[in-house]
């Protein structure tokens, strides 16, 4: 312990000035923060929003009339649940262990958070903390029945998205799903459906694009470059307020269109040209050597690069990719230029609206980075983790 | 006559197994489709326009903007055109960028480093730093920054340090320099652009002397004196010739008004303030990480050698680490200044005139679509001219065969 002190703390004189400056320093942030978070910072506007920072305005009497449809979201999230813990219950390691955990104390302390009774009734309440209950239940299924394989999860996996965006739109004629507008989908709910599509999309057309770039056919490359450059050179909030009115008058009138579709298209389009360039830098890295071993044994130039180049190359560009997904769940937060209430600009109209809470904005947008924070840091702790165990950059 | 052998009766391969026309074939076909694809698009915007009879071409560019600018760098007035008004945006969003870029790079490399000090608490720190600020969105950032600004006292109870520096929710007003006249100004900076061209030289020749003599006759120090001399002469030369020196300080003042505005100095308001903290954090995070990866690629046996050599800590980054991690560094680091550009594309959320946010404003009075090949073009001219200069610098840099 003193040894470990005396090198890695007191190294040199200089250092252990360094180190007691930065000390007094971070203790003094500590002190005056923690006495701000416990003491001094009024915690009550994140109490007020309460369920509504979830989902928005979905279940306001102009999205949802005459019913209740906060059920609908929650569904879907039990089923996303579900799934978590049947990847638990089939890969049984302690990446997706920890993440479970954390997922289970977040819900769970969400569930009992002293919200507001109006605001988050009983019934909320408790379908919130049965998603701990569907975790188990996954893990079980994932056990002790057939459907704990790789690719029963992943179709399982579809079909919870596609389920999931059926039920928040809900079904014309089928009693207790009427149609909620898209307009009306909000809050953190409207982040995770965008980058949920997003992540799943922009990543074949990337890999699509990088291998387009390569490509020794002179008109596709010239192509995938000019796409890729256009959309890298435009910030991605210019492109989607030109989207609201470009895409409207691109289709025929008859195309059925919204905007949240439209903004999907354009988070779509401006991620996968991101993601062509690191892939780009994976395939670069390669050495020839694994192309013409492959062409010499006989392979055809499409399983060649299916089969032998692309898996090491995605490989040795993990966390570029996972920064990708990162980025663009941070990016989905941008869609307010089109008038979308997601999770920040509803909390940053609420803020507006009601002048009494504009002194507490500080608080709110506290919250929701830690809330954005939690997310980001979970995906960037699992791909370190993933990476340690491909063993990159060991071979 | 008995059957030929297999290989005697070969014709070759059948034409759609050629791999020239199964290439030339697909190239066609793909450059149709998109070729298609493009001019539909095109044929139904062309279309939509006549029908509903939206405005096009770039006639307005002329008209008078006639919408005020919150903050602007160059003078401006409603009654300025479109063009002009658009030129003003770009300036902000252009200032913004480089103010952004020079403050985000010291920022982060200053933590980066920190990162892989040998200090625990210190690297620790660092790795908190970069770990919060570069996973939370920008846009919360920048909310949470801007909110501070309003919550903070009005102009006049506003925070003031020694006389120079006022605080307020009007945002930040600092001393500025300001020109006594144009001619004395415009005939300085040619003097001291002549000046910064005379210290270059003579350090460049102490330099070559230097390696020649072997012995070193402190070139920085005397390229910079022979500058500061001659731009002081011209100064000089100027105060007396025009009777002012070529340029005073303007102090920022309280004024008296029922508004309570500040007059003098620069006043970089509430909304400027905040997008420069949050752009310079959430970048710099960005930045350090690079900085980290490019110190840890320069192999351990060159600190070593450059301590062996009698180096201290701070020599040996400064002439043989840093130099050589540059190389590894520059590349993502133009991107990130790349992303910062882009990234200052959210000003319009905290009130901020920036290109997008005016141009945004500009739709409701002038046509959509030719507003937004302007501002494709901007930005596309600035990512060029931010590449076009981190590739010479990277250049400039790169190992050589000598």
């Amino acid at each position: 312990m003193i040894g470990w002190m005396r090198t890695n703390l007191f190294g040199t004189w200089f250092s252990g000035v360094i180190t007691v400056a930065s000390i007094v320093i971070a203790g003094l942030a500590l002190w005056f923060g923690l006495r701000w978070v416990i003491f001094e910072a009024d915690w009550s506007v994140v109490a007020v929003l309460g369920g509504r920072m979830i989902i928005g305005q979905y279940n306001t009497e102009a999205a949802c009339p005459g019913q209740n449809c906060f059920w609908r979201p929650q569904v879907a999230l039990l089923m996303v649940t579900t799934l978590l813990g049947m990847a638990w219950g089939y890969s049984g390691g302690t990446i997706t262990k920890r993440v479970v955990i954390g997922v289970a104390v977040i819900l769970a302390a969400f569930a009992f958070l002293p919200y507001r009774f109006e605001t988050m009734g009983l019934d909320v309440r408790l379908l919130l903390a049965a998603n701990v209950p569907a975790l188990a239940l996954g893990w079980a299924l994932a056990r002790y029945t057939r459907l704990g394989s790789v690719q029963s999860i992943a179709l399982l996996g579809v079909a919870a998205f596609l389920i999931t965006v059926v039920l928040l739109r809900g079904l014309p004629g089928v009693p207790g799903l009427q149609l909620v507008s898209v307009i009306h989908w909000g809050g953190l709910m409207l982040n995770l459906v965008l980058a949920v599509a997003g992540i799943v999309v922009c990543f074949p057309i990337g890999v699509a694009l990088a291998l387009g770039r390569r490509s020794n056919l002179p008109v596709v490359k010239v192509l995938c470059v000019v796409f890729i450059e256009v959309f890298r050179g435009v910030p991605l909030i210019t492109l989607l307020f030109m989207s609201q009115v470009l895409v409207p008058l691109a289709f025929p009138e008859a195309f059925p269109q919204n905007s949240l579709f439209r903004a999907a298209v354009v988070i779509i389009l401006f991620s996968s040209a991101y993601m062509a360039e690191n892939i780009r830098g994976g395939l670069q890295a390669l050495r020839p050597g694994q192309a013409e071993a492959a062409r010499a044994l006989g392979l055809p130039a499409w399983q060649t690069t299916l089969v032998i180049l692309l898996p090491q190359a995605i490989r040795n560009v993990i966390p570029a990719i996972v920064g990708q997904f990162i980025a663009l769940f941070k990016d989905t937060t941008l869609v307010y230029i089109i008038g979308m209430l997601d999770v920040v600009e509803f909390s940053r109209a609420f803020i507006q609206g009601n002048a009494e809470y504009l002194a507490n904005a500080r608080e709110l947008f506290i919250f929701l980075a830690l809330i954005f924070w939690i997310f980001t840091y979970t995906m960037s702790y699992v791909s370190q983790r993933v990476e340690r165990e491909l063993g990159v950059g060991e071979r | 006559m008995t059957d030929l052998p297999p290989f005697l009766t070969y014709k070759g391969i059948p034409v759609w197994r050629h791999v020239q026309v199964i290439q030339w074939v697909s190239q066609v076909v793909s450059g149709i489709l998109v070729a298609v694809l493009v001019v539909w698009f095109f044929a139904n915007i062309a279309n939509a326009v006549q029908g509903r009879e939206i405005p096009h071409g770039f006639g307005f560019l002329e008209r008078a903007y006639q919408t005020p600018i919150g903050q602007h760098f160059i003078p401006y007035d409603s009654s300025d055109t479109f063009l002009y008004a658009f030129i003003v945006a770009a300036t902000n969003t252009l200032i913004v960028s480089v103010v952004g870029v020079v403050l985000a790079t010291a920022l982060g490399i200053a933590v980066g480093v920190a990162r892989l000090s040998s200090n625990w608490v210190v690297s620790k720190i660092a790795l908190v730093y970069v770990e919060f600020f570069r996973n939370v969105p920008l846009l919360v950032q920048l909310f949470f920054w801007f909110y501070i600004v309003l919550a903070l006292p009005p102009v006049r109870e506003g925070y003031v340090v020694g006389g120079w520096l006022f605080v307020n929710n009007g945002g930040i007003s600092v001393p500025s320099p300001a020109p006594n006249g144009v001619s004395g100004l415009v005939i300085w900076i040619v003097v001291a652009a002549i000046a910064a061209a005379a210290g270059l030289a003579v350090r460049r020749l102490l330099l070559l002397r230097e390696l020649r003599a072997g012995s070193t006759s402190h070139p920085l120090v005397s390229g910079a004196a022979v500058a500061v001399i001659i731009a002081a002469v011209g100064w000089l030369a100027v105060s007396v010739g025009f009777g002012a020196p070529p340029l005073h300080v303007s102090h920022p003042a309280p004024e008296e008004g029922a508004f309570g505005l500040i007059s003098g100095g620069l006043t970089l308001s509430g909304g400027l303030v905040a997008l420069l903290a949050g752009l310079v954090i959430y970048t710099s995070s960005f930045i350090a990480e690079i900085v980290r990866a490019g110190l840890q690629s320069v192999s351990r046996g060159q600190s070593e050698a450059a301590r062996a050599l009698g180096l201290s800590q701070m020599e040996t980054l400064r002439q043989v680490t840093f130099p050589q991690a540059l190389r590894v560094i520059v590349p993502p680091l133009i991107s990130q200044y790349l992303n910062l550009t882009k990234n200052s594309s959210l000003a319009g959320a905290i009130g901020y005139s920036d290109l997008t946010n005016v141009a945004k404003t500009m739709t409701q009075t002038a046509p959509a679509v030719s507003i937004y090949i302007l501002i494709m073009a901007a930005y596309l001219a600035m990512s060029l001219t931010y590449s076009i200069i981190g590739n010479l610098y990277n250049r400039h840099i790169r190992l050589t065969g000598g």
